[in-house]
């Protein structure tokens, strides 16, 4: 069952995103590998960077190797082959781990100041809950940036779901859960990782695109 | 004549079609229990077989020439005996009994001749079949009854007429019902007289009553004279097999009572299923100084899991079994059948006679999938180097005159983790205790590289003329070979008409090459070890490996994965080769060495993980309560 759900939920992220490229488009290069390059670009420490900045994006860029490397040993052979993990690929998922559980506190630090929700994130829900409750809520007339929005609420996601996903194999380390419960935190590790890199392929999308908006 | 031939032929199938379907139909009276518990009361008349094979009068005890009594005869007057003899101690024999998993062999060997071989009529890969190593039914039984039970290769009847007339006078070797059912302490199985000596002595229709308390047999088959007809017996015959009966046995009516009893004792079994382990420096397990398997200690006894109905199926207890037993009881009756639920995850039948169900705590699920139960809970505690074990039935446990040292022959190795082979195509191949032989025989390779052993006989007339100056070695173990004694044996074989005549020992092939020199080839399929999975004993499960830490079998020099496994060979080269255990688990040394060296770090990364994720949820509630207290702040405004 998680190999079918797994398959069909990273294709309808994965189209998802290709429509939203197509149908939304933000400026660039318009041929397909000057384009990459230039996404790729994005991603990479600019020589302007405050050393703190640089450090940040260090950490984000170890983060985000570590991410494809955890994505790949764990997705591949349950996706590909219907098989658990094990050999050389869960030696290095498990290396991997705790290098990116490390940069993930390291970014919730030094984020999460940048990502709080404002008003402006969501002037629709401000308008309707000034209408409804009578409060004296303040209301942005600024135009609604849904991907900032999302961008911001798939930060707060990950860094919520990386707490099960992390405890759920550290728990299962120590002599204090038997079998049933291995198997259950197996499964919820299992399940939310599946959601976590959903909400990591879009936040990384959507950082792109935010980044390409700010360049025009 | 074709006419009436067919006719013939036509009603004596029908004949035996109706007989075997009136057996199968018509029970007797001890084939099925009316419900009682208690020990049906045994006190029966006993009878011989007749010449003609059928069932022959009943035994009078003041006969002095009475004839012994006869099992199929005695006992099969209430058990139907055709089925009792189709079980699985009696039908190594029918082709068509699924081997199941491999199980110890009988192990032929000769230190002289430098010859350990496993031998089975159960198709198990890696065994020999005992025609092929030139043993006749009657031979194999002479030399391997007397830790059988009976029936089988002793009761088959042989094609060729010379060994169906021996057969004649020695008698079948019937299914001994007492050497398994007898409660009376007096049942002597190993005994100066008992039932492994009559074996010996091809008295094969006098073992079970030699084995019984009230009966005794003198003489023996092979030493009486030519002329020697059992159903004709001569009191001149002194030398004739003889039986004595305890007349005291018998009450008025000749009936004799016999402690019978239907669930098997524990010493009964432990004739045939014993262990010994012998590790360095002459320690052995030896009774007084070992504990028992913790289910007989909990107050159980073998047949509790060992099951078996009427058709004596028994169940041998491995996962996997139903695939091969069509007895009820085998998905049940095994370790995860009554510690789990059994192997369709029906949880109810978990915890029969009282079994803990187990929680595992800390333990990764990915271990049940990759490891049998008995990996970390059977057998001797793993060494650097596994031990020699010896077995009721490859060293003759308990019978006379057994050689008490360690090295005695064959070599049998435990505890090797070996990566079980599966019956089952979807099955996922499992780590297990296994008990190991390294075959060691003379044979010949045919032009598919396909070694097959030179028979017995040959083996013994050229293979021991060539070694006649070999010395034996009083230990019992391998008289040592040296390359150029194989050369010269390799060389005498070829010319007795043994054609491509080759040595396997130690994992290694010897052959001779276009020159005449012995040259080698290793990890030839012939020479492959043989091993059989090791269940008992059972520890305790404070005493199971990785209680407590990790690092009993995770950690660069643990027994488990790179203990050495002695390559046993008469071949001084050979002998002193090793081989590590994760070789046996088909794992490469790079992988299984550097898992084992990540736990030294495992440590670490759980305190970066619970690190990590404590920053993380800090950051989460910190911004969690300021999100709170701006909604907070909107609320004070309307009042």
């Amino acid at each position: 069952m998680f190999q079918t759900v797994a398959i069909l939920a990273l294709l309808v992220t994965f189209i998802g995103i290709a429509l939203h490229w197509v149908l939304t488009p933000t400026g660039g290069p318009r041929c397909p590998l000057s384009g990459a390059v230039h996404v790729f670009s994005l991603l990479l420490i600019e020589q302007k960077s405050s050393l703190l900045g640089a450090l940040k994006k260090l950490c984000y860029l170890v983060a985000m190797v570590c991410f494809l490397v955890l994505a790949f040993t764990g997705f591949w052979p349950t996706l590909v082959h219907g098989e658990h993990i094990s050999g050389f690929l869960m030696y290095i998922h498990a290396t991997f781990a705790p290098v990116f559980a490390l940069c993930l506190a390291i970014l919730a630090i030094t984020w999460a100041g940048s990502n709080r929700f404002s008003f402006a994130d969501a002037p629709w829900l401000t308008r309707l809950l000034r209408r409804v409750t009578r409060l004296r809520v303040p209301v942005d007339d600024r135009p609604w940036r849904c991907s900032l929005a999302v961008y911001k609420l798939a930060f707060w996601a990950i860094l919520f779901l990386a707490l099960p996903l992390v405890l759920s194999i550290v728990v299962s380390m120590f002599h204090l859960l038997g079998t049933d419960w291995q198997y259950f935190t197996l499964a919820v590790h299992r399940w939310i990782s599946l959601v976590f890199a959903i909400a990591v392929i879009v936040h990384t999308y959507l950082a792109v695109r935010l980044r390409m908006a700010c360049q025009e | 004549m074709k006419r009436r031939l067919i006719a013939a032929l036509v009603v004596s199938l029908v004949l035996s079609a109706s007989l075997l379907a009136a057996e199968k139909a018509a029970k007797l009276l001890g084939d099925e229990s009316d419900g009682s518990r208690a020990h049906p009361i045994h006190r029966i008349p006993l009878f011989s077989e007749s010449e003609k094979g059928e069932k022959g009068p009943q035994i009078d005890p003041d006969d002095p020439l009475a004839m012994p009594f006869s099992t199929r005869f005695t006992c099969g007057e209430c058990h139907t005996y055709g089925a009792i003899s189709k079980g699985w101690h009696f039908n190594s024999l029918d082709g068509n009994v699924p081997a199941g998993r491999p199980g110890e062999p009988w192990l032929y060997f000769n230190s002289k001749l430098g010859i350990q071989l496993p031998l089975s009529y159960r198709a198990w890969p890696g065994v020999h079949r005992p025609e092929q190593f030139g043993l006749s039914l009657a031979e194999f039984t002479k030399i391997f009854a007397r830790h059988m039970p009976g029936g089988g290769p002793g009761e088959a009847t042989p094609s060729d007429a010379r060994a169906r007339a021996e057969q004649y006078v020695s008698g079948k070797l019937e299914a001994n019902c007492l050497a398994c059912h007898n409660a009376h302490p007096g049942q002597d199985q190993g005994g100066a007289d008992g039932y492994a000596i009559q074996v010996s002595k091809t008295n094969f229709r006098w073992a079970a009553a030699a084995s019984c308390e009230f009966a005794d047999v003198s003489g023996s088959v092979t030493d009486a004279g030519p002329t020697y007809d059992p159903f004709m017996p001569d009191e001149t015959e002194e030398k004739a097999p003889r039986v004595s009966y305890d007349k005291k046995a018998f009450d008025a009516k000749g009936n004799v009572f016999m402690e019978i009893v239907r669930e098997s004792p524990k010493q009964r079994c432990y004739f045939c299923h014993s262990d010994l382990f012998c590790g360095e420096n002459d320690e052995k397990t030896e009774k007084w100084c070992a504990d028992e398997d913790i289910h007989m200690t909990a107050g159980l006894t073998c047949v509790d899991c060992h099951r078996n109905g009427l058709d004596h199926n028994i169940v041998r207890g491995y996962e996997g079994e139903t695939a091969d037993s069509a007895n009820p009881m085998a998905a049940t009756t095994s370790c995860r059948g009554c510690h789990l639920g059994d192997e369709n995850g029906n949880r109810e039948t978990g915890g029969r006679l009282g079994a803990p169900v187990p929680l595992h705590k800390g333990i990764p699920t990915v271990h049940f999938e990759r490891l049998t139960c008995t990996a970390c809970h059977s057998g001797p505690w793993p060494t650097d180097k596994p031990v020699l074990a010896k077995t009721s039935r490859a060293h003759r446990l308990g019978t006379i005159n057994v050689p008490k040292e360690p090295r005695v022959l064959p070599h049998v190795w435990a505890p090797v983790f070996v990566k079980e082979a599966v019956a089952d195509p979807n099955g996922t191949a499992k780590i297990g205790p296994h008990k190991l032989v390294w075959p060691a025989f003379w044979g010949t390779v045919d032009a598919n590289d396909c070694v097959a052993p030179v028979d017995l006989a040959t083996v013994t007339k050229v293979v021991g003329t060539v070694l006649k100056d070999v010395p034996v070695v009083a230990t019992g173990d391998w008289s040592e070979l040296k390359e150029e004694q194989i050369g010269q044996v390799l060389k005498a074989l070829g010319e007795s008409g043994q054609q491509k005549p080759v040595y396997i020992t130690g994992g290694m092939l010897f052959e001779l090459n276009a020159a005449g020199a012995v040259t080698s080839r290793a990890d030839h399929p012939a020479a492959a070890p043989y091993a059989w999975a090791l269940a008992h004993n059972v520890r305790p499960a404070a005493q199971s490996l990785g209680v407590g830490k990790c690092t009993v079998c995770h950690s660069t020099n643990s027994a488990f994965f790179f203990g050495q496994v002695a390559v046993d060979s008469p071949v001084a080269s050979v002998s002193s080769l090793t081989k590590t255990q994760y070789e046996f688990q088909k794992a490469s040394h790079a992988r299984t060495w550097f898992f084992a060296f990540s736990f030294l770090f495992r440590p670490w990364f759980k305190v970066v993980a619970i690190g990590a994720t404590a920053v993380i949820g800090i950051v989460l509630l910190l911004y969690g309560l300021k999100a709170l207290g701006a909604v907070a702040r909107v609320l004070s405004e309307q009042e």
